[in-house]
């Protein structure tokens, strides 16, 4: 996983997520949340899905996670399908959802609690994990001793503690402020590539989602599918300011023209 | 970090300055002296009938009585309060343990429900007599009271707090691969801990009122007993010393369960927090 990543080499990997003919109805049948969906995502690629409400983004990430099974077709990770949530996926949520009793490194071990026995090499991960996110001197803190933003690095860092190289990611930091969702992306992009992750991010905001990704999914609803792939072909590492630049809108253009076609 | 800095000037400011607080206990003191010397004035000009409202005077005369002189209470007092613990400690296991298993299972809780409202409708001591009349005279019967007493709360708390689990700590154990014991050790049961403290505070106030109720029924020992021969000798003075007893006690229970919580559950403090959160960081040191 040492394997220095390179923009827009999504092209040449080799597939680690794949969906055929992916389809999930609830309501016995009567709402379509995905539609017939068919999709590659090769590794160490970021991909956004991004859509309005109910276009299916977050039915597609918990297909993928297994919290949830397709209703038709097949979802495969490592070339196995997916039966249920499994230790190479691991996934973040809108809230940070820490347990309030445990300290940061005490969250940040609750992946590998649950795995089995926490070693002295697991805490020290956890200690090197909460570093990379910035929050060094903070691993004895509790929840409540820490800003939004700081959960949401906490939850970040138990992401990364799974160990898992295919990371999920709902709106996840769509809670909190711009000026924070801002600097978190950017430490997300780092973070992502210095791990070596195969990244899905969910979001409906459509600079946030060209920003990050390789690849953007457009989704649109009724019934939710993916309308259209966008390949983001910008130099890493990006910074904020790339977001003005006419091949950025261009993007946003083309992203815009996806969503309102429908 | 920016974001870091929000826990440093609480502390300083956490309340009231000292002066401040001076002043306003003096003021308390004050309002309280006053009133017993009112009393005092009052039942010696005969305003009030001292049969019924016996003097301060007297009943700090009384206190000296039955704890030093005569030294009586302590004996009556060591029985009431070693009922209130066992009927407390009885009741309390009884209502978590049984609020988790109605909690935790759907099919119990359907059937258990109508009996739970039934119960609850009820008033509880209402059955103390009867639990005499099975259990006869005797501790027995005056646990049983008291746990029947304390039981409610922890029961009804433990099972909401149990019931209630959040839906994305659920979902975040389940994508975790968590098993159903690893749930509920982990998440459900920590979860539920600042609830069914707060059960527990109910219980232990209530307990103290059924060990009374118990020994009014069964006049045998107990400060409750106690209080029942004082009135009948009309020796109001030592029936309020008793009764005031009761009130520094409740209120020592009360406080001691406030600390007893703040160790329990103690990240819903803030000094909870920064004690767990120095001592962990110091455990990993060494």
């Amino acid at each position: 996983m040492n394997v220095e990543r390179m923009p827009n080499h999504a092209a040449s990997g080799e597939v680690v997520v794949s969906g055929i003919a992916v389809g999930k109805t609830f309501a016995d049948g009567t709402v379509i949340a995905l539609d017939n969906t068919t999709f590659e995502i090769k590794r160490g690629s970021f991909v956004s899905l991004v859509g309005p409400s109910g276009c299916g983004k977050s039915t597609l990430l918990r297909l993928i996670s297994g919290l949830i099974t397709p209703t038709s077709g097949q979802i495969s990770v490592h070339d196995t399908p997916v039966t249920g949530p499994r230790r190479d996926i691991s996934m973040m949520f809108q809230k940070a959802t820490l347990l309030e009793w445990r300290t940061s490194l005490e969250n940040v071990l609750l992946p590998t609690e649950i795995a089995g026995t926490p070693t002295k090499a697991d805490k020290n991960r956890a200690l090197d994990l909460l570093k990379l996110v910035g929050l060094g001197d903070f691993a004895f803190s509790f929840p409540a001793q820490l800003s939004g933003g700081m959960q949401q690095r906490v939850a970040l860092a138990r992401l990364l503690q799974t160990g898992a190289d295919i990371l999920l990611l709902d709106e996840p930091f769509g809670a909190l402020d711009e000026f924070t969702r801002e600097r978190l992306n950017t430490e997300l992009m780092r973070i992502v590539a210095e791990v070596g992750a195969t990244t899905i991010f969910v979001t409906h905001n459509i600079s946030e989602a060209i920003f990050l990704a390789d690849q953007v999914f457009v989704m649109t609803s009724r019934p939710g599918r993916v309308a259209k792939i966008v390949d983001v072909d910008l130099e890493r590492p990006r910074p904020l300011s790339i977001q003005t630049s006419p091949e950025f809108n261009r993007l946003v253009e083309d992203v815009r023209v996806t969503l309102g076609a429908v | 970090m920016a974001e870091a800095a929000q826990s440093g000037p609480t502390k300083a400011s956490a309340g009231p300055s000292r002066s401040l607080r001076n002043r306003r206990l003096m003021t308390h003191a004050g309002i309280f002296l006053t009133l017993i010397i009112a009393w005092e004035l009052a039942s010696r000009a005969g305003w009030l009938d001292p049969l019924f409202y016996p003097r301060p005077s007297n009943i700090l005369n009384s206190f000296w009585l039955i704890y030093f002189k005569n030294g009586n209470v302590w004996e009556h007092l060591g029985v009431t309060m070693s009922l209130v613990f066992m009927g407390f400690v009885g009741g309390s296991i009884l209502g978590i343990v049984l609020g988790s298993l109605v909690g935790l299972n759907g099919l119990v809780r359907r059937f258990l429900k109508p009996y739970v409202i039934v119960l609850e409708a009820t008033p509880r001591i209402a059955v103390a007599p009867l639990l005499i009349a099975a259990l006869g005279f005797g501790a027995t019967s005056k646990i049983a009271i008291i746990m029947l007493v304390c039981f409610f709360a922890p029961f009804i708390n433990t099972l909401s707090g149990v019931m209630n689990v959040n839906a994305e700590k659920l979902e975040l154990f389940r994508s975790l691969g968590a098993s159903k014991w690893q749930i509920l050790r982990k998440l459900v049961l920590p979860d539920a801990v600042p609830i069914i403290m707060a059960g527990e505070r109910l219980a232990l106030t209530a307990a103290l009122s059924g060990a009374l109720v118990a020994e009014f029924i069964q006049r045998d020992q107990g400060i409750g007993s106690l209080i029942l021969v004082y009135t009948r000798n009309l020796n109001m003075a030592s029936s309020f010393a008793c009764i005031f007893t009761l009130t520094i006690l409740g209120f020592l229970i009360f406080r001691g369960m406030e600390l007893v919580d703040q160790y329990i559950a103690f990240w819903k403090y803030e000094a909870g927090r920064e004690r767990v959160s120095a001592k962990r960081r110091r455990a990993m040191r060494s």
